[in-house]
């Protein structure tokens, strides 16, 4: 109505309305409903819990890039078995419960919460902790008996921790996951032992696992913001070290705000340049566990990594060369291959037109189902070096290069994006599709996500260690004066988590 | 020029059938790939009870895209015998069997009655053909009054290409005997055709030799192919720069027999 001397317009709101889900609130974890919404082409999270309020996220900093990406979703496949039973709705049941869309790409056997550092940032909450957890052999077995129960023939198991090589029997579970017939089994480790232990790197030599290797740059204030130390002389020592026994590496870079975004090209560079290492993985850091202090609504997204590379390795790579992964929600991963040789480094996008075969909403006839399956395998969140194999191998993709794939694979190399959600990004349609699980001691398969912002980890950690853990709230800036530190360094609500 | 036109066209209709050409130029053997392929079988504004006709047909992707994105039948016209088979081949994997078939045959005289097709699709094969007068005779030949032609080309100002761009390899690659997108419209008037949309497309050309840039990148890197790559990188180079000097460039032109 109008008021006297004056029209009242209606006026337009200032964002795009493109997916209502359902989230969790930081605080108190009780599933929300939520929405998803475009502003200044950024995409946002928001969420009410009727007793800690409103929350909202960034979520991708590229509406553009992550509508694009939505036509890379492949259907999902059915793992052999389920663990669980639908109760009380995603994220509650994990898992996998039969509503979840993807079986596990990749699975990970944290088998200790104890670590030879006590970094600022660990979503494991790890540590010199007098009351941690060690898994036994036999815990170990188990879960991987579930894993292969649930895959047949499971592709990637990751060996985690805590800080897995400082686990007496480390090398005995490297070996027994490999004589499970799991296609790639890979160590997560900072390197510290790998660089200081001859005989241990020798003794991993002769099994050869993959190295994936917690690596953030090289400037002496990035180590000691993200580690607490200057491990520089470390991780040279650990990667010469994997060069000398034959272990190839991931480097494995968590990015924060204002710490290392610097630091991306240098270590692309790096990377390409080692003969140890394979591939990089880039990480905005997860904002689960122990963190610094962050803002939800400026943190760092997928996005904001590819474009980092594109500006710091311009004449490498640009923002196309990077591939929505298609097994996992697409705008959770973005993977870019290229061939290396020397100063020469050719893109894989470069060489054949990707849209045409992993768009799976358009109605057009994939020109190749054979080069289709072979790229599902390499833009794969188990992809491991050597997935491109397939496709070099593929005669009718026209690449076929069979006579020079022993010279090629060497010179392949892969860069990783991967934005892990948190306690204020969760949005369970992407947790749904979620293809990176944590394998718990009783043998179920926990989204990754769901681990480690739903209050799983912290019961798993409770079960096994003995000790109450108080459940974790994100290190946010709006949440402050709600927060009290834990025993291990992250934060929890201070008055108690749920009233 | 030393080839008679006969032999030229021979040489292309075999260097495209060649393991070489699969490897630079990937499934999709034109500047724009299967999204202009797409904007050309718009054009044509057929529907299930048409046949079309494909004239230059090479592997057969953009016969087969046709048959699917339109429910039409397809016969693909090609002077490669090889060709033709992996094209059949393709046509049966992907289910199109007898709905899109390929036929050996020449773009200058083409194996078709008056009056038959209720469409025609020429997608970067003009340029390739020596005679094009005669080649756009045939297209109206063939076709009924009132169904149209979607054809795309590499355009090139001729005279002003760089010497290197006229030598066999750029016939083969489409470049050499290249004509700007006005004389295409003219040929194709002159042959009974009311020329409807004229479009350029030099994007997808950049896009096309980048393509070809990088796979020849990584013939090096591999040490495939020999010598010939070194070559085929100063060519694919030079036609970069043609490009962005506005000589070269892609074009589409959409035309109904009057």
């Amino acid at each position: 109505m109008a008021v006297a001397g004056k029209t009242q317009r209606k006026v337009d709101r200032d964002e795009v309305f493109l997916e209502y889900t359902k989230s969790i609130c930081p605080v108190c974890k009780r599933v929300l409903d939520a929405e998803v919404n475009v502003r200044d082409n950024r995409v946002f999270l928001r969420k009410r819990c009727p007793e800690h309020g409103r929350f909202e996220a960034l979520v991708y900093s590229d509406a553009e890039l992550y509508m694009a990406q939505q036509r890379y979703n492949k259907p999902g496949t059915l793992p052999l078995e389920f663990q669980t039973e639908v109760k009380d709705g995603c994220p509650l049941d994990c898992g996998l419960c039969p509503e979840h869309k993807q079986h596990a790409c990749l699975a990970i056997v944290e088998v200790n919460s104890g670590c030879n550092l006590d970094c600022p940032i660990c979503f494991a909450d790890s540590g010199h902790q007098p009351d941690g957890f060690s898994l036994t052999y036999e815990q170990v077995e188990l879960m991987l008996d579930r894993f292969v129960a649930a895959e047949g023939e499971p592709e990637v198991v990751q060996f985690s921790g805590g800080e897995p090589t400082i686990h007496p029997q480390i090398l005995d579970f490297v070996a027994l996951a490999q004589a499970k017939g799991i296609r790639s089994v890979m160590l997560n480790t900072n390197g510290i032992r790998i660089a200081r232990d001859r005989r241990f790197a020798r003794a991993l030599g002769r099994l050869r696992p993959h190295v994936y290797l917690q690596f953030d740059g090289f400037a002496l204030e990035t180590h000691l913001t993200l580690r607490g130390k200057d491990l520089r002389r470390d991780k040279q020592c650990a990667l010469d070290a994997c060069a000398e026994h034959g272990l190839t590496v991931t480097l494995v870079a968590a990015v924060e705000k204002g710490v290392n975004e610097h630091e991306v090209g240098a270590i692309v560079r790096f990377a390409v340049a080692h003969p140890a290492v394979r591939s990089v993985a880039f990480q905005p850091v997860t904002h689960s566990g122990r963190h610094v202090e962050f803002e939800p609504l400026e943190r760092l997204t997928n996005a904001d990594v590819m474009k980092l590379v594109a500006a710091q390795v311009p004449e490498w790579f640009q923002l196309a060369d990077f591939v929505p992964v298609p097994c996992c929600f697409p705008s959770c991963r973005s993977m870019s291959y290229a061939f290396v040789d020397g100063d020469s480094v050719v893109p894989f996008t470069r060489l054949i037109e990707i849209d045409d075969y992993l768009d799976y909403l358009s109605n057009r006839v994939i020109p190749d189902p054979d080069v289709r399956q072979a790229l599902e395998r390499m833009f794969s969140s188990s992809a491991t070096p050597g997935a491109e194999r397939a496709l070099l191998a593929c005669e009718s993709c026209g690449i076929d290069l069979p006579a020079h794939l022993d010279d090629l694979e060497e010179k392949v190399f892969m860069i990783i994006v991967q934005d892990f959600q948190d306690a204020y990004t969760l949005n369970v349609r992407q947790l749904m599709k979620c293809c990176v699980a944590e394998i718990t001691p009783d043998g179920r398969l926990i989204p990754f996500c769901a681990y480690n912002s739903v209050g799983y980890r912290e019961q798993v950690r409770a079960q096994l260690s003995g000790v109450d853990v108080a459940p974790v709230v994100p290190n946010a800036a709006p949440l402050q004066a709600l927060l009290q530190p834990t025993r291990y360094g992250s934060k929890t609500a201070a008055n108690g988590a749920r009233t | 020029m030393t080839l008679a036109p006969g032999e030229l066209k021979a040489c292309c209709a075999g260097a495209y059938a060649s393991p070489a050409a699969r490897f630079l130029l990937g499934d999709s053997f034109h500047p724009g790939g299967a999204t202009l392929t797409s904007r050309l079988v718009r054009a044509l504004q057929v529907g299930a009870s048409a046949t079309v006709v494909d004239v230059g047909s090479g592997p057969g992707t953009s016969a087969i895209q046709l048959a699917s994105e339109t429910s039409c039948s397809v016969v693909g016209v090609e002077l490669s015998a090889e060709s033709v088979d992996a094209a059949s081949r393709a046509a049966a994997a992907a289910g199109f069997l007898g709905r899109v078939r390929f036929i050996v045959g020449d773009a200058e005289a083409l194996p078709l009655e008056d009056d038959s097709m209720d469409g025609a699709l020429c997608e970067c094969a003009l340029c390739t053909f020596p005679d094009k007068r005669t080649a756009a005779r045939e297209l109206a030949r063939v076709l009924r009054p009132g169904a149209r032609l979607a054809l795309s080309d590499v355009t090139a100002n001729a005279g002003r290409l760089p010497p290197e761009l006229i030598g066999l390899q750029a016939w083969v690659a489409c470049i050499a005997d290249a004509r700007p997108l006005e004389e295409i419209a003219a040929l194709l008037e002159e042959a009974g055709l009311a020329v409807e949309s004229i479009e350029r497309h030099d994007q997808v050309l950049r896009e096309l030799l980048d393509r070809v840039g990088a796979r020849l990148q990584l013939a090096s890197i591999a040490r495939s192919f020999g010598e010939g790559v070194q070559r085929g990188r100063e060519l694919a180079a030079s036609a970069r720069a043609a490009v962005a000097d506005g000589m070269l460039g892609y074009g589409v032109v959409v035309a109904a027999k009057r």
